[in-house]
């Protein structure tokens, strides 16, 4: 039998809470205190493993009970692509935003964000892409810094 | 207590108060007229530019962001047909046929009054019960800190509609969280695997901001080739004009359905990590039930825009009472506002209305005064809100995210933090895609260090585990926590021949 989502969703936390239990006996005991650092980590570990076991239970009767490959209702398929490019993006912003600084790191984020969602077809659309860039880095970076003092991360190559 | 909410109001008239309210006010209409924004989201989105203000100014700003928000679903609610956030939900179902029907002023105004009345009611209960529950509340030892964790746990839990396992192990997950870093008895380290990263444990804010944000973000523009709103009802510029006192007196002619709703949200409010999405929703169901003639809900009545508008206002009092007494947030947009306490050093619980009555107070009034500029700006600006909902994702998203990033970064200037709220935001959107409810998963984030400080105290002050259950108040706790966890199993076992459907994820 095929394992469902919830089965392998049910495997992962199962796998994790029990791998985590063995290490938590492993946790030195401390003297005054009657329980040691391990003892409530371990409750919310056993409940963790229990929950999950029955997680799985609960998918592989749901799967036997009902009757197999039913045609499933059609509906639009989620763009995952795209959220797969936009975590990438956030991810290779948040690498370049301590060497480039938040103004340069911040236009360049907006920009291929924003490029990537809605892809602009005209000069004039590429323009407005580019001031909506510019002017989120600009109007936040005043807003915090000057206004607000809250520090904004400095570019360790750019210094800016 | 008159004296000090008249202070409090006339502290909050000041103008380094009126206008962070006046400001976060608007922004909470905005968000929340802005499909596919919820209060959570808004509430993220405006939580760096709280740092730099004083405490009272932080939480009047939060503070309209959240009444702005509960009201301002309903302008796409009755225009578009289309709820701004999902507080808004039951609004559409009376008000978008009220509107169509060629009363879009009437269908608009209805829910805006309703909005202040209820919301007003839910802050006289603000005002009222706050103190005494708090009072209640400093009774508590170690013992019933305990058990009254472990019941708001077992009820969020029961409460998750996708599936009541899956809302346990989320918890779990929400505890486990908690756990890793060092104890908060002996500062030993857990499961960091010597890694420095880890070391201190997971921060509180990013992993709520990564949760939240990062899944609805993420969930949004995975649905951005789906068709939205059709054109030609955003360009039709209805007219709005009413009669005010008709539509008023429309309302108050129905005290006992406002009453009940409004009573229906503080309730729903108070229960922990549950907000207006769930209060609308079962103050129309009521409001159906209780009326003569049930089957005209749905075709434009009056009654199912009042009854869904004041209970969801009346939620917001509600958990902002869960919040003051006991500290415990009343759903996710508290949980951000218990976050920018922490950070402000203000410690939310039994003790902080007496400890700290200038900005209780001030957040009454903050409260108070919300909801009638909520009626202001919506007077000046109802259709400037519909030319918003134009803003696009593709504009929308990167300035969200960018928000976020400094949201994490600014609580502490480095960028652990900010790598934190991405993994927790690759986290956060695999849950949700798995189906999980994430308002457990938060609630137990954010009680998984009380609950075990509560619990090695009661062990450490006596270690006789049965004091959990033979203290009458623990033991009448632990007794309603059982009972919800059974009640929700029985409820679970009625209706799995309906839950087959997956459930829009609820944030």
């Amino acid at each position: 039998m095929r394992l469902g989502r919830d089965s392998l969703a049910g495997l992962i936390f199962l796998a994790v809470s029990l791998a985590l239990l063995v290490q938590s006996f492993g946790l030195p005991q401390l003297p005054l205190v009657p329980v040691g650092p391990g003892f409530y980590p371990r409750i919310v570990l056993i409940f963790m493993a229990v929950t999950s076991a029955a997680l799985i239970a609960q998918d592989l009767l749901a799967r036997r009970a009902e009757p197999a490959d039913v045609p499933a209702p059609a509906q639009p398929q989620p763009a995952y692509g795209l959220v797969a490019l936009a975590f990438v993006i956030v991810a290779l912003y948040l690498v370049v935003l301590p060497l480039l600084g938040y103004r340069i790191a911040t236009v360049l984020f907006v920009a291929g964000l924003q490029a990537t969602l809605e892809r602009p077809a005209t000069w004039r659309q590429w323009a407005i892409l580019a001031a909506i860039a510019i002017a989120t880095s600009a109007v936040t970076y005043l807003v915090f810094e000057r206004y607000l003092t809250v520090l904004l991360p400095r570019g360790s190559w750019t210094n800016w | 207590m008159f004296e000090l909410l008249g202070h409090g109001l006339l502290t909050v008239l000041q103008w380094n108060y009126l206008v962070p309210l006046f400001a976060g006010t608007l922004i909470g209409i905005i968000g929340g007229a802005l499909p596919g924004v919820t209060i959570t989201m808004t509430i993220i989105v405006i939580l760096p530019f709280t740092y730099g203000l004083d405490p009272l100014q932080g939480l009047a700003a939060m503070t309209g962001v959240y009444v702005g928000g509960s009201a301002g679903g309903l302008v796409t609610a009755c225009l578009l047909g289309i709820p701004g956030t999902p507080s808004a939900i039951a609004t559409t179902f009376d008000g978008f046929p009220m509107a169509r029907g060629g009363a879009p002023g009437r269908a608009i105004w209805l829910g805006v009054w309703s909005s202040l009345f209820g919301g007003l009611l839910g802050g006289l209960f603000l005002i009222l019960v706050t103190g005494p529950l708090a009072a209640i509340a400093l009774q508590f030892g170690p013992w019933e800190y305990f058990s009254l964790f472990v019941l708001a746990m077992a009820m969020v839990a029961g409460l998750a509609e996708s599936s009541f396992i899956k809302g346990l192990l989320s918890t779990a997950i929400g505890l486990l969280i908690t756990v890793i870093g060092t104890d908060p008895i002996g500062s030993v380290p857990r499961f960091t695997f010597g890694s420095e990263f880890i070391s201190g444990g997971f921060p509180f804010l990013p992993v709520l901001i990564g949760i939240f944000a990062f899944a609805q973000i993420m969930s949004d523009i995975e649905k951005a080739a789906v068709p939205k709103t059709p054109e030609a009802v955003l360009t039709a510029q209805p007219s709005l004009r009413v009669s005010h006192l008709k539509v008023i007196g429309e309302i108050l002619s129905r005290p006992f359905l406002l009453l009940w709703s409004t009573i229906v949200g503080i309730l729903i409010g108070v229960l922990p990590a549950i907000g207006g999405s769930a209060a609308n929703m079962l103050a129309y169901d009521q409001a159906k039930k209780f009326s003569r003639h049930p089957e005209r809900f749905g075709t434009g009545v009056p009654e199912g825009i009042i009854a869904s508008e004041s209970s969801n206002n009346a939620n917001v009092g509600g958990s902002l009472v869960t919040i003051m007494a006991f500290g415990i947030p009343g759903d996710a947009v508290t949980a951000v506002m218990l976050g920018a306490m922490t950070i402000h050093g203000i410690q939310s619980g039994p003790l902080f209305v007496s400890q700290q009555p200038a900005l209780a107070y001030g957040i009454y009034a903050a409260y108070i005064l919300a909801h009638l500029l909520m009626v202001l700006i919506l007077a000046a600006g109802a259709l400037f809100m519909l030319q918003i909902t134009r803003v696009r994702l593709a504009v929308l998203a990167p300035v969200v995210l960018v928000l976020c990033v400094i949201g994490a970064y600014a609580l502490n200037n480095t960028m652990q933090s900010v790598y934190v709220l991405l993994i927790f935001g690759v986290f956060g959107y695999a849950l949700v895609k798995g189906g999980f409810p994430l308002a457990p998963l938060i609630l137990g984030l954010i009680l998984g260090d009380q609950i075990e400080i509560n619990l090695i105290r009661a062990i450490m002050t006596d270690d006789n585990p049965l004091l959990f259950f033979t203290r009458p108040i623990s033991g009448a706790l632990l007794f309603c926590a059982g009972l919800s966890v059974a009640l929700a199993v029985w409820q679970h076992m009625r209706h799995r021949a309906r839950t087959a459907r997956e459930e829009a994820p609820d944030f």
